[in-house]
């Protein structure tokens, strides 16, 4: 019983506030041609879909984010096989790196980060947004591969080597299928915290190349219509949340850092 | 021990040369920018430790840095003992504590920007679900400044509390069941379990989540600017919030002073938590 109760105190708590979103995505909010505020309809996703700007904006996350999980895995596996299977000089300097960046504030490096970028050209752009992502991302992937990579035993490695298969062969046709898993898992924490970040994703985007949350940010105005903009949030909970279904049964594995 | 090789550095590379351009790139154009007066990037004038010496001799300073730490403490203190309680509770519920895992990681997928924005509707007076209650009990988040500091700490709990549930959860589902039982047999309380079974087997997970929610709440600007742009009176004026000030009104030299100052903080939060996790004993 009191099981029950907690459960449901817990359920509450979390989703009394998007509750409330959603009710208010379903209403329409300022009177319109054919509807009268209050009434409930469909009216704020239709508005918020036909818009090419905001469609354009879920493109960009959607790119954004896909480019940074790419990044990550390819350069963090590399990373995580040598810390998981090496001891070598700096290793441990090497961990303290990446917590070190894991935890910097990026409202610090925000303002040298536009500067180099806009050296590189790489303002207004999915690309600049995904690659400074990698830094509080890039440690994170490589914490879960790591741990992901000890449990699995190094007979293991030294058996395929014996057998034969050079390195290269060995990443990709025996040790990602083994970890399969843990790509899975690192993927989904760099989505959820790429997908909803801010201060990069404003800092970068001046002109174009706007991701979610900054069109979002866009929409609030002088009179400023809330049912699309509810309606434009929960559509950017979609993937967050088909991504912890996906993962759900591996949420449990969570990461540790190691140092 | 792993075999000694210094050949892995080879393996580091692609990691170490992105870092460098994302992360070590800017810190010590950050670092460098401290030294200087900014005007435009075609007008820089060195000024030496003026900036710090100003920054750190100012009583704002002081005061803002004191709400950050009281702060990032209140939200520790509330949620690392409730996101136990729920990863414990949890890990009772066998099949359902994926359910509940699931639940409690819904806000890490809401977009930042508009966490405030649910929170505000959410205790709006005419429109909120819980504007009723709010009228009530003449909660006003605009000028009163405790409950501007609780509707904080609540909307961080909120938007925080499943990544120390998921964390909490995932090192005491690593703790193989006949512990438990062996010590309940014995006659050990919940709590006994908990102190002498459970806690030191999580200490690294654990460790990892302090570091994280330590950070992110003492540097918390997304949320404090939206609810009250470090209102009223200045109390809810967090470290974060300055540096965005100086930041928006173009004092680059500044701005780049201050946040050398903010990350030598974090760096000796960070030394101080690697030297705590290296005397625990590896897990």
């Amino acid at each position: 019983m009191t099981r029950i109760l907690g459960f449901l105190a817990l359920a509450v708590f979390i989703l009394l506030p998007l509750t409330q979103a959603v009710i208010l995505s379903f209403t329409v909010t300022l009177p319109k041609p054919g509807a009268e505020p209050g009434e409930i309809a469909l009216a704020n996703y239709l508005a918020v879909l036909a818009d090419p700007e905001l469609r354009a904006a879920i493109g960009n996350s959607i790119t954004y984010v896909l480019v940074n999980v790419a990044l990550c895995l390819a350069v963090g596996l590399p990373a995580a096989y040598a810390l998981a299977r090496y001891s070598f000089i700096g290793d441990r300097h090497f961990l303290l790196l990446i917590l070190v960046f894991r935890v910097t504030p990026p409202v610090v490096l925000s303002l040298p980060i536009f500067i180099l970028f806009s050296h590189l050209g790489l303002v207004n752009s999915p690309l600049g947004i995904a690659l400074v992502h990698c830094l509080f991302n890039l440690p994170v992937t490589i914490w879960i591969l790591e741990s992901f990579i000890r449990s699995v035993p190094r007979e293991y490695d030294e058996t395929v080597f014996l057998d034969g298969w050079s390195f290269p062969a060995f990443f990709f046709r025996f040790l990602i299928p083994q970890i399969a898993p843990g790509l899975g898992v690192a993927a989904f924490f760099c989505f959820i915290f790429s997908w909803v970040e801010v201060v990069f994703a404003r800092i970068l985007t001046v002109t174009a190349g706007k991701p979610i949350t900054m069109a979002i940010n866009a929409m609030f105005g002088f009179q400023t219509d809330i049912g699309p903009v509810m309606a434009m949030t929960c559509l950017s909970l979609v993937p967050g949340i088909a991504m912890i279904w996906i993962f759900r049964n591996h949420l449990a594995r969570g990461f540790i850092l190691r140092s | 021990m792993p075999p000694h090789d210094n050949r892995a550095w080879l393996l580091l590379l692609p990691a170490l040369a992105l870092l460098a351009v994302v992360g070590l790139l800017p810190l010590l154009a950050v670092v460098n920018y401290g030294f200087h007066d900014i005007f435009s990037l075609a007008d820089i004038h060195w000024v030496g430790v003026e900036w710090f010496a100003d920054i750190l001799g100012s009583d704002r300073f002081l005061a803002s840095l004191g709400r950050s730490l009281l702060f990032a403490g209140l939200v520790l203190a509330i949620q690392i003992p409730l996101g136990l309680v729920i990863a414990r509770f949890l890990i009772t519920c066998g099949r359902g504590a994926v359910w509940g895992l699931m639940l409690c990681a819904i806000p890490l997928v809401v977009p930042w920007n508009m966490i405030p924005m649910l929170w505000l509707g959410l205790i709006d007076k005419d429109t909120g679900l819980l504007g009723p209650a709010v009228l009530a009990t003449g909660f006003d988040y605009k000028a009163t400044a405790v409950h501007t500091w609780a509707l904080l700490l609540a909307v961080d709990t909120w938007h925080w509390i499943g990544l120390v549930v998921v964390l909490a959860y995932a090192g005491l589902s690593a703790i193989p069941p006949a512990y438990r039982q062996a010590a309940a047999i014995d006659g050990a309380s919940r709590w006994a379990i908990f102190r002498h079974i459970e806690l030191p087997r999580i200490t690294r997970a654990l460790g990892i989540v302090l570091l994280l929610r330590f950070v992110d709440s003492f540097m918390i600007y997304t949320e404090a600017f939206a609810i009250n742009a470090g209102g009223p009176h200045d109390a809810t004026r967090f470290l974060s919030i300055e540096l965005g000030e100086e930041i928006k009104g173009f004092s680059y030299g500044q701005a780049a002073a201050r946040a050398t100052l903010y990350f030598l903080i974090v760096l000796a939060a960070v030394w101080a938590f690697v030297v705590a996790m290296r005397r625990e004993p590896s897990a």
